[in-house]
């Protein structure tokens, strides 16, 4: 019997945990007391982590699709398969027609190596990861307001925090680690303002609460620097540089924003009260923010906040960025998008396309790729390791039909996901507490992940499989094992420097910069601040309320945080954990509609009855859920269900480009 | 030790479909001795094991008289009753049982006996009935009365027929919503409670059927001036051992694997507050 | 039964000797710094100076996911249980610990005993450690009659004084093994059972800080009298985690699954949680507690009322002050006890 410890597979919070072994199965988990993180808590999905082990649906043979069915082979013909097939299109039609997915819940490792492959072996430069639609162009490098491509501050940093912003995140469904922080600075006194779509759980419980409705959420931010910046005349010594922010706020008064939006003119500066009188501010913000068609200018208005401390002595402001899968960071760190390098070097940058050119002793891609959203359509094959392609994008049935489309189509993972299921070749991977490596959480924490058991059949290591094939396509890697990748990723990625094997075999891993790399990476706020300005001025022009009319007078609109892990690959193969994430889908088929009592009762529609829902686009049945924590006007779908309804539209955001799922009229009427 | 956990294997004997989504097995037990030793009575239930897909629990639908076999009736709701539904004769089950407590018999004896079932409630009840007019002279009256949502719902429309044309007993049938072709009455269960002629004061009522049904028929009943611990109910629950152990089907202190599943109303109403 | 002493030079020595008869289980520290009772490999590993366990016991005796059943096609279907048969002492355990292998004798023994629980129990020799000072500060064991030291329920219980280990003999096993070892036992002098005595009571008022209350809680609850406002505030700081079900010494529910691995099958049994919407959720949909209020009414009235104390032999929580730790909001007992008996909770 051992306990092995290691680092949650789920979320992007990095709890730390036991897994439980007796004979080489793993027979359950613990949490970690000693873990600066879990500090002796789980959430549900944490404590069932060891099911994804001894688990029968686990893919454990290499399939081969023949006569339209996927039969189960063998590793070399599964190789020789993959090889051929990628190398007939690279070979017709150009290395571009290839598209690679990677993976936000593989290690680090795996994604390095994936990397490398893509750009090396493929020679392809569309590499990108599904989840990226989630980070926001302030996670890229071009963001140079914080000097940093991640979160500004740490977990821990909650703990003294006496102000704490939670913007567009439901921490109790997405992040219960930080969630369970929050509840006890509240009980400390820390102040908690919410300001989200819904008014959930910890909204309930804040001392204020911002409803932001579809499209207003960069305009209420804006609204909070008026206050700060204007009236209260907040950080004038730095007067030039702040000037263009100031003035792209100027027209923003709270009176103003009352009447647009209906967030009360006393609550705003009630909230700028609170802001200013705190010695350390925390702001939190996730993919609420990342997937609503107004977020660019959200965020890029929150980190200008940061860049404005309180103006008392000492204060502090930190940003943490919530991202929602355990190693979404690392994923984005290693260099798996279509517009940076590994460590985030730039794709012109001579000297850094040379190091990692001479590291892997060969030539590199070094164009700017496709998106994970823009390869659909446009490439001929792809290669997915781990990924949630058609649950991540906007619009499931586009989404499906592309991968349907491919003339070739390979998949690596751990279960036969929706994805794997439409592939050409299948090959199985090992799983969390099955294999050794690294994952870095969104504090930028990187930890080891530490084999328990043996994976199941014939089911290896991502980076192995990944290894293998490259050396089949003609450029074999020297890869043995996990350390031996992640020495080197510390040794090029200038990022990760200092971050050594040692100090990662300490329970808790280390944060990312080290002392040594920070030197090397200087930051200036100035030139962030200027971002949001632009960005604020172009929303304030745009016309983004969205409208209902008299046929369709509710605004149907997708959340991201309400119930984002059902129908997630993981949880809902795990042996007992499904039941809980499938319970809604269960109890509301066809959607989980949620509507304000007032709508409901305009309507004459009851929870738990069903509806017709008609939009422009189509119609569909599914089941109502009333709930006060609705905005009036508006009927709230979780994410993954309004993606995959057919009811909503898909635009291509006007700053990023990337599709979002617009804020769509419909009509609700009951089922008889 | 015993272990209560480890199922008899039985044999399916017959499939008997009963509407468009319940059927009735006939069931064996394998080993000689464990059928001699499953002494069963009306009330009790069985854990049915459909081995890989998993187990649930079931009334025993059928009185033990004179046979060596035992009846479930089974709705086609989940996992383990569509597996179930697929299986024919010859099939092997495993069974644990039987479990629960079970109705008064002895100690009823003498008065007036009415049934009140609702569409699948029936199950239950079913046995009791059987034992109740096979000693038909030991009882004052026997009442049935019996509704279903549609007629396509109505179940053992074979002994329903008995039932209704037997001498010594009454047996009256209504649905809830009627059909082309349906001659009978249409209205709730509940609506044929004013046929009940016999002095409540010395009446006990079985009733079974869904919570909302049971709900209002213990109402009306309670009205007509039935004595709390004159209504007896069994009351169904998600189930994982039936032996008390996993306590899923617990309501406040009480198991209803093992306290039950029979109750009467004065014990159903404490356990009420923990449940809508 | 006298006390005897086992001097602290030769305690080491007497594990020694145990491990030779039996696994010894104890509290040992592992990589990353926790204490979880498990197997040690040597007498050193035992830490004695721990506070508490990250677990109870309850994963030694049932464990988070076990083969109840393994089946079989051949020519028919085939049977059978394993059971564990491993002779183990449980040494150092805490009294609240202890006190929650009464509760769970009580819950998997009864009129029908559940063999898997009762082979590992039955071969296991339970050996407490008084806690002469509160642990961590989470602990209430002295709101429930169960610690800081006990009077019964173990095996034996050990005290450490500064000749060395109070040995006190509680039950027939405890007192066949201090014989079979006598000859490394002193017998305990006067002075060190006044000692022992004294600092029981010390360490009862070193612990009213922590005091719960729960004597107050149970009465309303018992009653019926607690507001449906603390249901609805207890279910928003309530995460459904699950994990004070699964730390908590006295929860014992458990789900069951089958599965099919080519012709070998088994029935594997999981820990599970009263908190979860799908606990009471039945195959038709209906769920008699959707409610997340409802479902912590139905935990916290197996934990502290009357009539499930009274039906068990004693009121389920022990104080130990898991709940607390590993709540990750803020709906663990002490919060949902002050909560029942204010009307509201922090």
């Amino acid at each position: 019997m051992a306990e092995i410890a290691t680092v949650c597979p789920f979320c992007g919070c990095g709890c730390g945990l036991y897994v439980h072994t007796r004979d080489g199965h793993a027979i359950g988990v613990s949490p970690s007391r000693s873990h600066s993180i879990s500090q002796g808590r789980l959430c549900l999905k944490g404590w069932h982590a060891h099911e994804l082990t001894d688990n029968p649906r686990r893919l454990t043979q290499p399939l081969l699709r023949r006569n339209g069915q996927l039969v189960e082979v063998s590793w070399e013909e599964a190789i020789a398969a993959a090889s051929r097939g990628l190398g007939e299109i690279a070979q017709c039609s150009g290395p571009r027609a290839i598209g690679v997915l990677g993976s936000a819940r593989c290690t680090n490792e795996d994604n390095y190596v994936l990397v490398r492959f893509t750009r090396g072996t493929l020679r392809t430069p569309n590499l990108d990861c599904s989840l990226n639609i989630q980070c926001l162009p302030e996670l890229s490098p071009q963001h140079r307001g914080i000097g940093l491509a991640a979160s500004s501050g740490q977990i821990a940093d909650l703990d003294q925090s006496d102000f704490i912003l939670v913007v567009g995140d439901d921490p109790t469904e997405e992040h219960p680690a930080i969630a369970a922080r929050l509840y006890r600075a509240r009980l400390r006194g820390a102040h908690i303002v919410t300001a989200s779509l819904r008014r959930h759980t910890l909204a309930r419980l804040a001392d204020v609460h911002l409803a932001l409705r579809p499209g207003q959420e960069a305009r209420v931010i804006g609204s909070l620097l008026h206050v700060l910046l204007v009236e209260e005349g907040m950080a004038r010594e730095a007067a030039a540089e702040l000037a263009a922010l100031r003035a792209s706020v100027a027209d923003l008064s709270p009176e103003d924003t009352q009447a647009e939006t209906g967030v009360p003119a006393e609550t705003l500066r009630r909230v700028a009260q609170l802001y200013l009188s705190s010695q350390q501010v925390a702001i939190l913000y996730s993919t609420g923010l990342a997937l609503s068609p107004v977020s660019a200018p959200a965020v890029q208005a929150l980190t200008s906040l940061a860049a404005l401390s309180p103006p008392a002595v000492g204060a502090r402001v930190v940003l943490l960025s919530l991202l929602s899968r355990n190693n979404l960071q690392g994923c984005r760190d290693m260099g798996v998008a279509p517009e940076f390098l590994p460590g985030y070097g730039q794709l012109n940058d001579d000297a850094a396309v040379q190091r990692l050119a001479q590291a892997w002793q060969c030539e590199l891609a070094r164009e700017r790729g496709l998106r994970a959203w823009e390869m659909l359509g446009r490439v001929e094959g792809m290669y997915v390791m781990g990924d949630d392609v058609i649950r991540s994008l906007p619009d499931m049935a586009r989404t499906r039909a592309a991968l349907e489309g491919l003339k070739f189509l390979v998949v690596q993972d751990i279960f036969l996901s929706p994805a794997a299921s439409l592939a050409h070749v299948v090959l199985p991977a090992a799983a969390f507490a099955e294999r050794d490596g690294t994952s870095t959480s969104l504090e930028r924490r990187v930890q080891l992940i530490r084999r328990a058991v043996s994976p199941p059949g014939q089911a290896r290591e991502d980076w192995r499989i990944i290894a293998d094939l490259s050396g089949a396509m003609g450029q074999p890697f020297p890869y043995r094992n996990a350390r031996q990748i992640f020495e080197e990723i510390a040794d090029l990625l200038p990022i990760y420097a200092g971050v050594f094997y040692a100090s990662l075999e300490v329970h808790g891993g280390i944060r990312w910069p080290t002392l040594e790399a920070r030197e090397a990476q200087p930051g200036s706020l100035s030139s962030g601040v200027t971002d949001a300005a632009e960005a604020l001025t172009r929303a304030a022009a745009r016309d983004t309320k969205m409208k209902a009319s008299e046929q369709y007078p509710l605004l149907l609109t997708a959340d991201p945080t309400l119930r984002p892990w059902d129908g997630e690959v993981t949880v809902c193969q795990a042996l007992t954990l499904w039941e809980e994430f499938t319970v809604v889908d269960r109890d509301y088929p066809g959607g989980m509609l949620c509507l304000h009592p007032e709508d409901a009762r305009r309507g004459g529609l009851r929870g738990g009855r069903d509806a017709r829902v008609a939009s422009t686009k189509g119609e569909r049945q599914m089941r109502v859920r009333v709930s006060d924590e609705v905005p009036e006007g508006i009927a709230i779908l979780p994410y993954a269900q309004a993606a995959g309804s057919g009811l909503m539209e898909v635009s291509a955001h006007p700053d990023t480009g990337r599709p979002v799922l617009m804020p769509t009229p419909v009509s609700v009427a009951p089922v008889q | 030790m015993k272990n209560p956990y480890l199922p008899e294997l039985a044999t399916i004997q017959r499939v008997k479909p009963e509407t468009y989504d319940t059927t009735t097995f006939t069931l064996r037990l394998d080993d000689p001795q464990a059928r001699a030793a499953f002494h069963h009575r009306p009330g009790q239930f069985i854990e049915l094991s459909v081995f890989g897909i998993g187990e649930a629990p079931f009334c025993i639908a059928s009185s033990a008289h004179g046979r060596d076999t035992f009846d479930i009736s089974v709705r086609k709701v989940g996992r383990v009753t569509a597996a179930l539904h697929d299986m024919r004769e010859g099939g092997q089950v495993g069974i644990r049982g039987p479990l629960g407590n079970w109705f008064p018999f002895e100690e009823v004896e003498g008065k007036h006996i009415l049934f009140v079932g609702g569409g699948i409630g029936l199950f239950p009840l079913r046995p009791q009935i059987q034992e109740v007019c096979r000693a038909r002279d030991r009882f004052a009256s026997i009442t049935v009365l019996y509704g279903a949502r549609t007629p396509r719902d109505l179940v053992y429309r074979d002994e329903l027929e008995q039932w209704r044309h037997q001498e010594g007993m009454v047996c009256l049938l209504t649905v809830d919503v009627g059909e082309d072709g349906w001659t009978g009455r249409v209205g709730v269960v509940g609506s044929l409670l004013p046929e009940v002629r016999f002095d409540v004061s010395r009446g006990v009522a079985f009733v079974c059927g869904p919570p909302i049904m049971i709900r209002f028929v213990t109402q009306d009943l309670l009205n007509m001036g039935f004595a709390e611990d004159a209504i007896i109910t069994t009351l169904e629950r998600h189930m994982r051992c039936g032996i008390g152990k996993c306590n899923h089907c617990m309501i406040g202190d009480k198991w209803v694997c093992k306290d039950g599943p029979v109750f009467t109303y004065r014990q159903m109403k404490a356990m009420m507050e923990f449940e809508e | 039964m006298t006390a005897r002493m086992v001097p602290h030079s030769r305690v080491d020595e007497f594990v020694a000797r145990l491990m030779e008869a039996a696994e010894v289980i104890a509290p040992r520290r592992v990589e990353g710094g926790d204490v979880f009772y498990g197997p040690i490999s040597s007498p050193a590993e035992v830490a004695w100076d721990y506070g508490t366990a990250v677990e109870p016991l309850k994963r030694l005796l049932v464990p988070q996911r076990e083969t109840v059943l393994r089946f079989s096609v051949n020519e028919g279907i085939h049977v059978a249980a394993e059971m564990d048969e491993r002779e183990r002492v449980f040494l150092g355990v805490r009294c609240c610990d202890v006190t929650g292998v009464t509760v769970f004798d009580a819950l998997y023994g009864g009129d029908i005993p559940d063999p898997y629980y009762m082979s590992r129990r039955q071969r296991s020799i339970l050996i407490a450690l008084t806690c002469q000072q509160p642990p961590n500060d989470t602990c209430f064991c002295v709101c429930c009659e169960a610690g800081p030291f006990l009077t019964k329920g173990y095996d034996q219980q050990w005290t450490s004084l500064p000749d060395g280990m109070l040995v006190e003999i509680g039950s027939d096993r405890g007192l066949t093994l201090a014989r079979a070892h006598d000859d490394l036992l002193l017998p305990a002098e006067p002075d060190h059972l006044a000692a022992r005595y004294r600092l029981a009571r010390e360490a009862e008022t070193k612990f009213s800080d922590f005091r719960s209350y729960i004597a107050a809680a149970m009465r309303k609850l018992t009653m019926n009298e607690v507001l449906p406002e603390v249901w609805e505030q207890a279910a928003d700081r309530c995460l459904e985690c699950g994990g004070c079900t699964f730390l908590c010494p006295t929860c014992s529910c458990f789900t069951v699954t089958d599965r099919w691995e080519g012709p070998q099958g088994l029935r594997e049994r999981h820990w599970d949680a009263c908190l979860f919407r799908c606990y009471a959720r039945e195959a038709s949909g209906h769920n008699p507690r959707a409610e997340l209020g409802d479902r912590m009414h139905a935990r916290f009235f197996h934990k502290i009322s009357h009539q499930w104390a009274q039906r068990n032999g004693r009121q389920a929580c022990v104080g130990c002050g898991r709940c607390v730790m590993t709540c990750l909001g803020w709906a663990h007992t002490p919060a949902v006890t002050e909560g029942i008996r204010r009307g509201v909770i922090p």
